[in-house]
This record gives C-alpha cells, sequence and structure tokens, in this order.
C-alpha cells in the first residue's frame, strides 16, 4: 500500500482547522478519499437538525454513483439509521464498521434474534441501493451525527484493515469539525439574533419619543440617515478611522437622541407657538434627562456622550455644558449637524420648513460656528453626491 | 419495457435518477424543462413522469396539466423542492397527479412509489 494513512489522517486535520464552512471541508475530505483510495464513490449523511432526517449531503465518485447534493434523505426510522442508532452496530459488529460483504456471511451463519436479523437484512438493502460496500457511523456522545458511505474499490477489492482504520478515524475527525462548525454557526446566529433584538429596542424606544412629539415624526430615522452617511463619509476619507463599534454606537445613539423628550411635559412639546423662556429652559433638559434614563446600561458609555452633547455647538454655546471644540465627543458632533440640518428642513409651529438648498447654505453659513466646521463640510459632501 | 420519463432542471438529478432507475430495467428518458418534456411525451408515450414542480419556463404545475390535456393516461408524479408552495400539492391533485415526493427524498421509497406504478403485477411478488 503506497498511502500514508498517518500523513492523510494529518492532512485532513489540518484542512479542518483551516477550513469553518462545514460544506468546503466535507467536499474536500470526499475528494480526497475518492482519489486516494480510488473508491467508485464517497458519500456522507449528514444529520440536519432543522428537518429531523439524515441528509445525502455530498457524494463524490470519477465515476459510479454522485447523488445530487441534498437529494436524498434517510429518515430516523430508515433502517440503516435504525441500524447504528440503535447501537446494532456495537452488539453485531465488533469494530462499528458495516461492512456489505462481512454482513451477509453474519446473516447467513451467526445466530441472531430475528428482530435484529430483519433490521440487519434491510439496512443492507439501503448499502445495495446506495452501491455502498462499507459503512462508517460517527457519533457526538450517543447521537448520531452521520453516516460515511463508500463505494467500492477499483476491481472490487477488499478494503484493507487499516484502510478501515483510516476511515473509522477519518470520519470521527470530520464529526467532530462538523459538529464544532456547526456550534460555531448557532453561536454567530444567536448573536445576531441577539443584536437584532437590540436594535429593534432601540428603534421601538425611539418611536415612543415620536409618539409623543408629533413634530418630530420621521425626525429620528431621518437624523440616523444622515448621521451614518456623515460618518461613512468622515470614514471613506480618513480611510477606515472609525471603527465598526463607532459605527454601531453613532447608529444606535443617533436612534435615541432624543429619548430625553419622554421626559418633557407634552404642553411644551406640542406648543404651537415658540417657547417662553422657562419652557425653553424645560426643554433644554432633554439630553441630559436622556442621558440620565440610559446610564443604568454601562454598555451605552460612548451611546450617552452622543445623547448628552448633541446640543452642544463648536463654539461653545451649546447646552448642557456649553462644551467647545475639541471638547464636544465626535458621536454628538455628528448627530448635532445631522440634527440641525433635519431640523431646518422640517415644519415648525412658529415657522415654515427651509428648502434642502436653503438649508446647506445655513449650513455653510454656520459652519466653524455652532458645528464643527470638518463635519459641517462632510454633510455639505453627502448633500452634494445627492445622498440626502 | 416499461418507459419512464424524468423531468428536472438540474442535470445531476437527471443523471443520477437516470442511471438508479435503467439499472433497475426501465427505459429512461429525460427533459430539462417543461417544453421539451411535452415533445418527448407526444413522440414516447412514457408509462410514467416523475415531474419536478420548480423549473425555469413553464413549471412542473402547468406543464402536469398540458400533460394530462393531452393523455390522461399517462401517470404523473410530482417532486417538490425544499418549500413547495403552498397550495401546489392540492393542485396537482386536482389535476390528476398520483404522488407528491418532497425533496431531499428517501431512495428506498422513490424505488417503491415507481417500481410499482411501472410494474403493477410485481407488487405482489
Amino acid at each position: 500500500m503506497a498511502i500514508n494513512y498517518k500523513k492523510e489522517l494529518e492532512a485532513a486535520a489540518k484542512s479542518m482547522i483551516l477550513v469553518h464552512n462545514p460544506d468546503t471541508l466535507i467536499k474536500m475530505i470526499m475528494r480526497r478519499i475518492v482519489q486516494q483510495i480510488k473508491v467508485s464513490h464517497a458519500g456522507i449523511l449528514l444529520y440536519d437538525k432543522d428537518r429531523d432526517t439524515y441528509v445525502l449531503t455530498v457524494s463524490r465518485g470519477p465515476a459510479g454513483l454522485k447523488i445530487p447534493a441534498g437529494f436524498t434523505r434517510m429518515d430516523k426510522d430508515n433502517p440503516l439509521v435504525s441500524f447504528f442508532s440503535q447501537r446494532k452496530d456495537k452488539k453485531l459488529l465488533g469494530d462499528g464498521v458495516l461492512i456489505y460483504e462481512e454482513a451477509k456471511k453474519l446473516l447467513r451463519r451467526k445466530k441472531l434474534d430475528a428482530a435484529s436479523r430483519q433490521l440487519l437484512r434491510d439496512a443492507l438493502y439501503q448499502l445495495e441501493i446506495f452501491e455502498t460496500v462499507v459503512c462508517i457511523p460517527s457519533y457526538f456522545r450517543d447521537d448520531l451525527l452521520g453516516i460515511l458511505l463508500l463505494g467500492k474499490k477499483r476491481g472490487n477489492r477488499k478494503f484493507w484493515p487499516d484502510e478501515i482504520d483510516f476511515f473509522v478515524a477519518l470520519t470521527s475527525d470530520v464529526a467532530m469539525a462538523i459538529r464544532n462548525a456547526q456550534l460555531f454557526r448557532e453561536l454567530e446566529l444567536e448573536l445576531e439574533r441577539k443584536h437584532r433584538l437590540f436594535i429593534h429596542t432601540t428603534i421601538a424606544l425611539a418611536a415612543a419619543v415620536e409618539a409623543k412629539d408629533p413634530y418630530t415624526h420621521g425626525h429620528t430615522e431621518r437624523v440616523t440617515d444622515i448621521s451614518l452617511k456623515i460618518a461613512n463619509l468622515l470614514n471613506q476619507k480618513n480611510k477606515g478611522a472609525l471603527s465598526e463599534k463607532f459605527l454601531e454606537n453613532l447608529h444606535i445613539a443617533s436612534l435615541l437622541h432624543d429619548i430625553g423628550k419622554i421626559g418633557i411635559p407634552e404642553a411644551i412639546l406640542n406648543k404651537n407657538s415658540s417657547l417662553e423662556e422657562d419652557e425653553r429652559k424645560k426643554m433644554q433638559e432633554h439630553p441630559v434627562l436622556g442621558s440620565i434614563i440610559l446610564q443604568p446600561i454601562p454598555e451605552l458609555n460612548e451611546v450617552i456622550l452622543g445623547v448628552k452633547y448633541h446640543h452642544e455647538k463648536f463654539d461653545g454655546s451649546g447646552y448642557p455644558e456649553g462644551l467647545d471644540n475639541g471638547r464636544i465627543p465626535l458621536i454628538a458632533a455628528i448627530i448635532s449637524a445631522a440634527d440641525t440640518f433635519d431640523a431646518m428642513t422640517t415644519d415648525r409651529p412658529y415657522r415654515k420648513a427651509l428648502s434642502k438648498e436653503e438649508a446647506i447654505k445655513e449650513i455653510g453659513r454656520i459652519s466653524g460656528k455652532q458645528l464643527d466646521p470638518q463635519i459641517a463640510s462632510a454633510l455639505l459632501e453627502v448633500y452634494q453626491k445627492g445622498e440626502i | 419495457m416499461a418507459r419512464l420519463l424524468i423531468v428536472d432542471d438540474e442535470a445531476d438529478v437527471r443523471e443520477f435518477a437516470a442511471n438508479f432507475f435503467r439499472k433497475r430495467k426501465v427505459e429512461v428518458s429525460t427533459a430539462s424543462a417543461g417544453e421539451e418534456a411535452l415533445g418527448l411525451i407526444e413522440k414516447q408515450k412514457p408509462d410514467l413522469v416523475l415531474l419536478d414542480i420548480k423549473m425555469a419556463g413553464i413549471d412542473g404545475v402547468e406543464t402536469l396539466r398540458r400533460i394530462k390535456e393531452m393523455d390522461r393516461d399517462i401517470k404523473v408524479i410530482m417532486v417538490t423542492g425544499r418549500k413547495p408552495e403552498e397550495n401546489s400539492f392540492e393542485r396537482c391533485k386536482q389535476l390528476g397527479a398520483l404522488q407528491y415526493v418532497h425533496k431531499p427524498l428517501e431512495l428506498d421509497e422513490l424505488e417503491k412509489i415507481v417500481l410499482k406504478e411501472l410494474f403493477p403485477a410485481k407488487k405482489e411478488g
């Protein structure tokens, strides 16, 4: 035998570490088996959790049976699956490998109980229709994860014991790798799900504010959209200076920037004319109120900065703290520019909306005064590109 | 010899299923689309058609309707993909399809169903 099985196993193990996509991994390994051992085909049935059945995921062969991926399945009551999942292999076959020829002999000579004999006979029929001569199960604890099916060797030669050993080791490694890949994927999906849940919760919170303050209807969504566009433009210009995490925080902060308005009396929010001085003071509490609402969530540290300081101005004339140039967090400065632009282009009870062109001119005028000039010019560019 | 027509737009499926049934003494022809299948049926008069539902062009359900229009006696078994449309099962039954099997399918079940229709006398044996 020219094949060094130990080396083959090592090579397979290496690819299992490198390849995280289970489908790619299985295909690679099947191709290897077919090439190295010269079997007419090799296939693997894998347990599909969603459908609660075993699906023939890959089947490879230079000639001979090549079943299209996902075309066939074996349900749990399939005799071959039952044979292995009931662990008949342990009782009837010493090493757990089902070899067609030997099982046939077993049927002839051993004293088998009627049920086992029938099950083995039915399992062998499955081997026949899949043109399989060797079957190797793989388990995780007591669960059957999959079954490796091997077709005839060239010239219908017998499999050598070391070949069988190789396949047993390989199958259990493959099963483990697939199991890991699946767990990893499930974890990723779970994280993704949690993240979506979080974003949707944030959107729901933002909607709570909008429900209370009819004049800002749609405002949150627009401010979020403009903020993210400004950030993306800044990112392009500065070659990815803003981290994923920052963009994510900006997304959340812009959704929640007016959350503090929940604490402002509706009489003020819904007033049809300009605000009196004391009303204005009350209204100006909303950024701090927002930050207090979010304070209990330590993961939202940077988000809170965006909420708390989105009314600060570049020249220090804003509120609540009168922070000036260089002390206003970037996340707040971006939301501020987006918020200012959207406020200008929206009708208010006490004034008509500006057109976008007029608003952009106004943004240019207050750049370097109320607004950070870098961000104002990014906003200008976003507008010129026709993105808003 | 019993004649089977396999209609599926996936070449691998056609090839595999055709080989599978040829080994079981069935004369098999294949078509990759509904139009092609209708042409073949007119010429060859197969005893049984394995018809994939989801195909480009005229789909399996419409192909079934036209087959039955041509010849009510041709037996048709529908094969569906993973996510069959909601009422396609009912619709195929109304149109006279014999059976309805889902991919991924159990090979022995497919074998049983097809051979039973092609060799009805053998089923007692």
